[in-house]
């Protein structure tokens, strides 16, 4: 079984050919069969155990450890199950919801309309590609080679709907903070000691031994980590990459993409424990990003940008969890968030869709009533995200919260602000559920019913969201599946306080968002509203640059190149002269080191 | 005078009258001719130097020298004769406006 998984980067691979060869009527059907074989393949080796190694030495001989080497354990089988599941989900929601956004009201022709979607399912096998190799890859060599065509394929992704405005610029800040976390990668591949590389052992003594020792090797790692999860200062790019399209925010950068940092640190978590300094650094960029996320979050007027805030916010969870040294409680919440959040991604398509593209919140309201599918699922994902006991996101959470707990590094308060963090998400979570689906209708057009194609995928993934914290409750099945690859994992004790109590606190902070007064709408503009879905239709809103440290910093470079630029005049003759006195001078100095006299330096001893 | 040192003057003669040139003259085929000197002047050192230590290192160097000027004397004249086509009054400096 693992002989066949270790291919599983090469299953869309057809899918993609015929996609783009034109193969088939419909535009994306040839590529849906990678991700389910996928899928059941992947969630075989996790129940059976299988593992196995693929190794051709001398790949890249230039490498300390370049061997082109892939590895199949309990890990990378049930980051390929989370994969397929949640694409093969999202494939089929493609073939509903991408038609129009590529439709007449776009601005696309027929023609151009059939090769965009056909492009579209393409980029969508390309980058399922791209993340199995990223998790199936044994070394760091291998890893980086994934780790980059994931952020080629996020950036593809991103600007997919070329003709809106705005979405080259989100694409080139996910390809920027992309950029900085695949050069720390590199320079932590070069400097492993020889022979070193494989992602399991990094932690071991000849593998820390070189420039730096551990903590420069983590260290280089977490920032690699944290720029593909947005954490930290690195998170500007995720917001901004709501530009994609929606399907594609709840596959990459909300369910698999953005998890590959979690995924990394988890991997690598002997390296982590050779290096406490930095595992503490990312328990607190974890929490910090955690509390930021959900505070920015209740600031934003964007259904999916909230979305996004949350999903730094969450991912936030996922490093502290690793931080405190316990990477198994991050992969439970890695698992259980994809399901949820791309639940409630794919819900978000479906009222953006029913809107005629408006993605404003203050266009949505009271659609509880002609959305009943998307109600039931954004209350359940809601429900999930911020840990209704029970549900699959109360019992990951609460072993970050008890992992947490147990740590002796920092001082009491700064671990609360995961617990504070639980009841921002109540309340983000409920000022976007009641804010869409209750109070008074906005939109007072003709809505946009979903097709099955927008709803059929939404139901494994609420059913996931409800039940997949029992892998570890009352039977701690996943931990011990995953064994040794891990670490030690804590058993999943409920009921407990902690888990009480911050499901106690998320509900408080939903309900609370309940009793929120609407602001008052005036009619005029509810009519004018009424009046424009002709021009709207179908073309998901523009996003409004995501304003942060970031385009300072590009401001600021950009001027010190054109100041820099100055010097290159143009005129030829001021070239030569400088080029000539560089000359001299290196003459000079040569001259002046050396005891050799200008004859002798010339004319060599006779 | 030892003969050596008089060919070693020439060349360095060679080189700084190659230089001035450069930098001063603005016509473009003067600038060529002016790099020619100098690429002279370097071969002139590399022959006394290989006459010198008594082998034939620096006469091959001298030879690709000599390629490589040809060759950049061709790119050369061609850039100046499509300036002078172009334009009535041609000046090295003039082109700057082609700078990125």
């Amino acid at each position: 079984m693992s002989g066949i998984l270790i291919w599983a980067w090469l299953f869309t691979l057809p899918g993609l050919l015929m996609s783009a060869l034109g193969v088939g009527k419909r535009p994306g059907a040839a590529s849906q069969g990678g991700p389910p074989v996928m899928f059941v393949l992947a969630l075989v080796a996790l129940a059976t155990g299988a593992h196995g190694d693929f190794r051709v030495e001398g790949w890249l001989p230039f490498l300390p450890d370049g061997a082109f080497h892939l590895r199949v354990d309990a890990l990378s089988a049930l980051m390929l199950a989370v994969v397929g599941a949640v694409s093969t989900c999202v494939y089929i929601y493609s073939l509903g919801y991408i038609p129009d956004q590529v439709g007449h009201s776009a601005g696309y022709s027929d023609e151009e309309s059939e090769v965009a979607q056909r492009r579209f399912f393409c980029y969508l096998d390309f980058f399922v590609a791209s993340m199995a190799l990223l998790v199936l890859a044994g070394n760091l060599a291998v890893l980086l080679v994934g780790w980059t065509c994931v952020g080629i394929s996020s950036f593809l992704l991103i600007t997919f709907l070329n003709k809106k405005a705005g979405t080259l610029s989100a694409g080139l800040q996910a390809l920027a903070a992309n950029a900085i976390g695949d050069a720390t990668l590199l320079v932590a591949l070069v400097l492993v000691p020889m022979g070193c590389g494989d992602l399991t052992t990094l932690g071991t003594a000849p593998c820390i031994a070189g420039v730096g020792g551990a903590p420069l090797l983590a260290l280089l790692i977490f920032i690699a980590a944290a720029a593909k999860s947005a954490q930290g200062p690195l998170y500007f790019w995720l917001p901004s990459a709501m530009a994609g399209p929606t399907p594609v925010s709840a596959l990459i950068h909300a369910a698999t993409m953005v998890a590959a940092g979690v995924y990394l640190m988890a991997r690598t978590h002997g390296l982590l424990a050779a290096a406490p300094s930095v595992g503490q650094a990312t328990a607190v960029i974890g929490i910090l990003t955690a509390l930021g996320g959900g505070i920015l979050s209740l600031q934003q007027t964007n259904f999916k940008r909230s979305l996004a805030y949350s999903t730094v916010s969450q991912l936030g969870y996922m490093f502290a969890g690793i931080g405190f040294g316990a990477p198994f409680a991050a992969m439970f919440h890695l698992v259980t968030h994809a399901s949820f959040k791309a639940l409630l991604f794919l819900t978000a398509g479906v009222v953006i869709h029913a809107l005629h593209g408006r993605e404003k919140l203050s266009d949505m309201g009271g659609l509880r009533k002609e959305l009943p599918g998307a109600y039931a699922a954004f209350l359940i994902g809601s429900l999930a995200l911020i840990g209704l006991p029970l549900t699959s996101g109360s019992f990951s959470k609460d072993l970050i919260l008890e992992a947490a707990q147990g740590h002796d590094f920092m001082p009491p308060l700064l671990w609360l602000g995961l617990f504070a963090g639980v009841f921002l998400t109540g309340m983000y979570s409920g000022r976007l559920f009641f804010g869409v689906f209750h109070g008074p209708r906005r939109f007072l057009g003709e809505l946009h019913k979903p097709s099955g194609e927008l709803l059929w995928p939404l139901v494994p993934l609420a059913i996931g969201a409800l039940v997949l914290g029992y892998l570890e409750w009352p039977v701690p099945v996943l931990s011990r599946l995953l064994g040794e690859t891990v670490g030690e994992a804590e058993a999943v004790h409920f009921p407990s306080v902690m888990g009480l109590a911050a499901g106690a606190l998320g509900l408080a902070g939903f309900g609370l968002m309940a009793w929120r007064t609407e602001p008052a709408i005036q009619p005029a503009a509810v009519a004018a509203r009424a009046d424009d879905h002709g021009e709207a239709e179908h073309f998901e809103e523009p996003l409004e640059p995501n304003v942060g440290w970031s385009d300072w910093a590009a401001e600021r470079s950009y001027g010190l190149a054109g100041a820099l630029a100055g010097i290159q005049t143009g005129q030829l003759s001021r070239y030569i002269l400088v080029s000539v006195l560089g000359v001299a001078a290196i003459l000079l100095l040569t001259l002046a080191g050396s005891s050799v006299s200008v004859s002798q330096t010339f004319m060599g001893p006779r | 005078m030892n003969p050596e040192v008089l060919v070693l003057a020439t060349s360095v003669v060679l080189l700084a009258i190659g230089v001035a040139g450069a930098l001063i003259r603005r016509n473009p085929i003067a600038v060529l001719m002016s790099i020619e000197l100098m690429l002279n002047g370097a071969n002139l050192l590399l022959v006394l130097g290989a006459r010198v230590r008594g082998n034939v290192d620096g006469q091959s160097a001298a030879l690709i020298v000599l390629v490589l000027a040809a060759a950049e004397a061709v790119i050369g004249l061609g850039i100046a004769l499509a300036l002078f086509r172009d334009r009535d009054r041609v000046d090295i400096d003039e082109p700057a406006e082609v700078r990125g």
